[in-house]
């Protein structure tokens, strides 16, 4: 049963881990904490389902997709959007709250596009796989090993390639970055792109493992994100990865019977939000934050 | 004379540096001591740990008797010991006027519990503070900008509105970090007449972080010279000047 | 077109105007005033109004009891999120409270017995005493309809909001002309310039932080008696970006801006309603609901754009630099 669990919480927090390495992928090049992010994830989520259902499309043209149009609307929205408050030289309060009414629109427009009934990817959510114990459908598996596998890409990415270092250059010192002749417009606009992408494939993976859902699933999954961002370090793309896991994990742990009949399951969110509570009181920075100052 | 300030032993590390590597020295009661040493030397970050903006990771920090290491700013600061910042830090969108106000002490009305219980103490207490402080704009020659916002000011006018304010605080040590970056001669004239008088008419100990050595030799009369984060030398400007060792710190010779 | 000249409708959209000022005051004592990006400003509301329901309900308290210690028991949550919270850097700060005000709707929603669930207030007793809270205000009411020789308790309900939101407009601006206002003032200019000058920023931020739920939970007490039954669905994290964009229409920073702000928007939602013409008649009713908010966070976006110091802001004084 605690197997289980744990299972279950990888799966969880595979997508968060997801989500978080695109949230502080900006957040590290333009201080950006992007609330519309998890209505990007929607969006990636309905246009994935727009391809699946009505255009007959597999599981996994659909996500692509979906990836491709999150990542377009990504960029667009630096275009006309955060570009220009840049051009002002706008602080981040200005660009949490323009990101507040941009999450507001976003929402709203799926809504008045798609309307808020519930809806299901075409796919089998009985087949299911025993390992060692542990029972997992194969949606769920599909999200741990996607979850694995793009964030190792990921992660090689920012290592191993030159532009990849660039971006990390700029999360340490963006003013630095751009004397240094790097050209930040360019690594802007990529830093957007991936975000997007990642933002469209863990709407796809929520939507597929809570097998229906509805444009107002992203708001749900937004905070347990940013949880995780914040517990992994704002910055780090392995700390979101980190933080994500153990978020996903100690959701759903926290409901075993083994800890005094195990936490009602309906709180599990608030476990989400206390588990960073406490450990933003042990360590103000995150565990693989640094101590920037506000 | 007595030592008003004993900083013993400082360490402090950022990740594998060690800015401060056990810094000693003692600061004594009414003096102007200057505070030199080459770049990267850890002069600001001991004056940080002095004003208690970083803890430091070991060593004590001694004033008046009392260790004031392991106190957050505003403690240290209420214990008598103020400072200034390099780039000085005025309060932008506040009047000058309001940035002197605010440099008050023990103010009744700047408490919720006073402002309801205890107005007319409160009322009593500002008038003194507005007296003071337009006394202190005169002193610096500021009075035309009273009710001009400090973000209007000029950067040395600045430096002398920050002088003011911490002097409005009635503290026993000033720290000062260089206070005379990107001043005009003219102003660094008027600035060092201002702590030379503070001193002799309010004794005022003053600490100062400087890279000009001209000023410091011509305002100190202790100079301590720090180096990789220790104290190397401490002495009057003339014995430090003509110090070997202090020489090859500057050189870069020294290691 | 008709409903465009009910006083009736325009009372009660003055009523949420006022209700929403005082929620926004409370805002622009935390973050105008000192700078606290507080995103879970509605959680107070929750807070107060639950309070008071469940004292007058369950408890068989007088209304006028519970109200005050309701009112005490938002300012505590102020005190507890603060003393748990302020010490973290600005952005996480934020995100803390928006999973504050979450977790607040989240025990509402779940914690049937204490607060009625997701039926809200309405199943908080039997019939008959669920609505006691709100039976004992609309005596209260009408008491005040009669001695003013008002015919509608909707005019009346205007009437004592508005002068409530006024007297405590009038004290903040007061408490702010204050030494102890100057101090806030400073710590949201530069808090480290304030606490080097000897200045405990943090129990400055703290009050201000429980001065502004305070704020927010007489508002929660209006909103439980003007609307007589409520859920937690009420009080979802819109409201508080609502009250944002009153404090960003009016004014950052300005006391008296707030009222205009609260107007402004008042009108602007209300005012979409009665969006019968073209394109917007292309839609069903329940698909301009969703358009409605589409253009609250466009205008949100254009503040931000254009006039980030609000209709009545000083630019001088602006704090979105």
């Amino acid at each position: 049963m605690f197997l289980q669990l744990v299972a279950n919480g990888l799966v969880t927090g595979s997508v968060y881990a997801i989500a978080a390495v695109g949230v502080s992928l900006v957040y590290g090049i333009l201080r950006l904490v992007n609330f519309a992010y998890g209505d990007m994830m929607a969006f990636g989520a309905l246009i994935a389902f727009g391809v699946n259902g009505p255009l007959h499309q597999s599981m996994v043209v659909a996500t692509l997709a979906g990836m491709a149009a999150t990542a377009a609307l990504a960029l667009t929205l630096d275009l006309v959007l955060w570009k220009p408050l840049r051009a002002r030289r706008a602080g981040f309060m200005s660009l949490f709250l323009a990101s507040i009414g941009l999450a507001l629109v976003l929402r709203q427009a799926l809504l008045l596009a798609a309307g808020s009934q519930p809806r299901s990817y075409h796919v089998n959510p009985y087949r299911v796989f025993v390992l060692g114990g542990v029972r997992l459908s194969e949606q769920q598996l599909i999200a741990i090993v996607t979850a694995a596998g793009t964030i190792v890409v990921v992660g090689l990415f920012l290592t191993l390639t030159t532009v990849g270092r660039v971006l990390r250059a700029m999360a340490d010192d963006r003013s630095l970055a751009a004397v240094a002749g790097i050209d930040v417009g360019r690594a802007t606009r990529l830093a957007w792109l991936i975000s997007g992408l990642l933002a469209g494939l863990a709407g796809v993976l929520a939507a597929l493992v809570e097998y229906s859902f509805d444009p107002n699933f992203g708001f749900e999954l937004l905070l347990p994100v940013f949880a995780a961002v914040v517990l992994g370090g704002i910055g780090s793309a392995y700390g979101a990865l980190a933080g994500g896991l153990a978020l996903g994990v100690a959701q759903e742990v926290s409901t075993w019977s083994g800890f005094a009949g195990g936490v009602n399951p309906v709180y599990k969110p608030v476990v989400a939000f206390a588990v960073l509570a406490v450990a933003l009181m042990i360590r103000p920075q995150g565990f693989f934050g640094q101590a920037r100052t506000g | 004379m007595t030592a008003l300030l004993e900083v013993e032993e400082v360490v402090r590390t950022f990740g594998a540096v060690r800015a401060v590597d056990g810094a000693s020295f003692a600061v004594e009661e009414r003096s102007i001591t200057g505070l030199i040493g080459p770049n990267g030397a850890g002069k600001s970050t001991l004056f940080a740990t002095i004003a208690g903006s970083l803890k430091p990771d070991s060593g004590r920090i001694v004033f008046a008797g009392a260790r004031i290491d392991r106190r957050p700013t505003y403690r240290v600061a209420r214990a008598g010991v103020v400072r200034t910042y390099q780039a000085a830090r005025v309060l932008t969108r506040m009047t000058v006027l309001d940035n002197l106000l605010l440099a008050s002490t023990r103010h009744p009305g700047e408490r919720l519990a006073g402002v309801v219980l205890r107005p007319r103490a409160a009322r009593a207490h500002e008038r003194r503070t507005l007296d003071r402080a337009r006394e202190m704009l005169a002193l610096v020659r500021l009075e035309s900008h009273e009710h001009d916002y400090a973000g209007t000011l000029s950067g040395g006018q600045r430096k002398l509105l920050d002088l003011a304010r911490v002097l409005m605080l009635e503290p026993s040590l000033v720290l000062l970090d260089e206070p005379i970056a990107g001043v005009s001669p003219a102003l660094r004239v008027e600035l060092l007449d201002h702590i030379l008088a503070v001193r002799r008419d309010r004794s005022i100990t003053f600490l100062i972080v400087e890279h000009d050595l001209d000023f410091v030799m011509q305002a100190a009369d202790r100079v301590v010279v720090m180096n990789e984060g220790r104290v190397i030398a401490v002495g009057t400007p003339d014995e430090v000047r003509t110090n070997e060792q202090v020489v090859d710190a500057y050189l870069g010779t020294a290691h | 077109m008709s409903i465009l000249a009910s006083g009736s409708f325009w009372a009660f959209v003055g009523v949420v105007a006022g209700i929403y000022t005082i929620l926004a005051l409370g805002l622009q004592v935390q973050f105008g005033f000192a700078g606290l990006l507080n995103f879970g400003q509605v959680a107070f509301m929750a807070i107060s109004a639950y309070t008071m329901a469940i004292l007058v309900v369950k408890e068989g308290w007088s209304t006028w009891l519970a109200a005050p210690l309701a009112i005490v028991a938002a300012a505590v949550g102020g005190l507890f999120l603060g003393l748990s919270s302020l010490r973290l850097r600005a952005d996480y700060f934020a995100i803390v409270t928006i999973a504050f005000s979450e977790i607040v709707r989240y025990v509402a929603t779940n914690d049937t017995s204490l607060t009625g669930g997701t039926q809200g207030t309405i199943a908080l007793g039997p019939i008959g005493t669920a609505s006691e809270y709100n039976g004992q205000w609309s005596r209260f009411e009408g008491r005040v309809q009669h001695a003013l020789g008002f015919s509608s308790s909707d005019a009346t309900m205007l009437v004592i909001v508005w002068a409530v939101a006024v007297v405590l407009l009038a004290l903040t601006w007061f408490a702010l002309r204050t030494p102890w206002g100057r101090v806030l003032r400073a710590i949201r200019d530069d808090e480290d310039a304030a606490a080097s000058l000897g200045k405990n920023t943090f129990a400055y931020k703290l009050q201000a932080l429980a001065l502004g739920a305070a704020l927010a939970g007489v508002a929660g007490l209006f909103y439980a008696w003007e609307f007589s039954f409520f859920s937690p669905d009420d009080f979802q994290p819109l409201l508080t970006f609502f009250a944002w964009m009153i404090l960003l229409l009016g004014g950052v920073g300005r006391v008296w801006a707030v009222p205009v702000g609260a107007g402004v928007f008042g009108f602007i939602f209300a005012g979409t309603r009665f969006l019968n013409f073209p394109p917007f008649s292309w839609f069903a009713s329940d698909q301009r609901a969703y358009l409605r908010l589409i253009i609250v966070g466009l205008i949100i976006l254009a503040l931000v754009l254009v006039r980030p110091q609000g209709l009545l802001g000083n630019k001088r004084e602006m704090v979105l630099e």
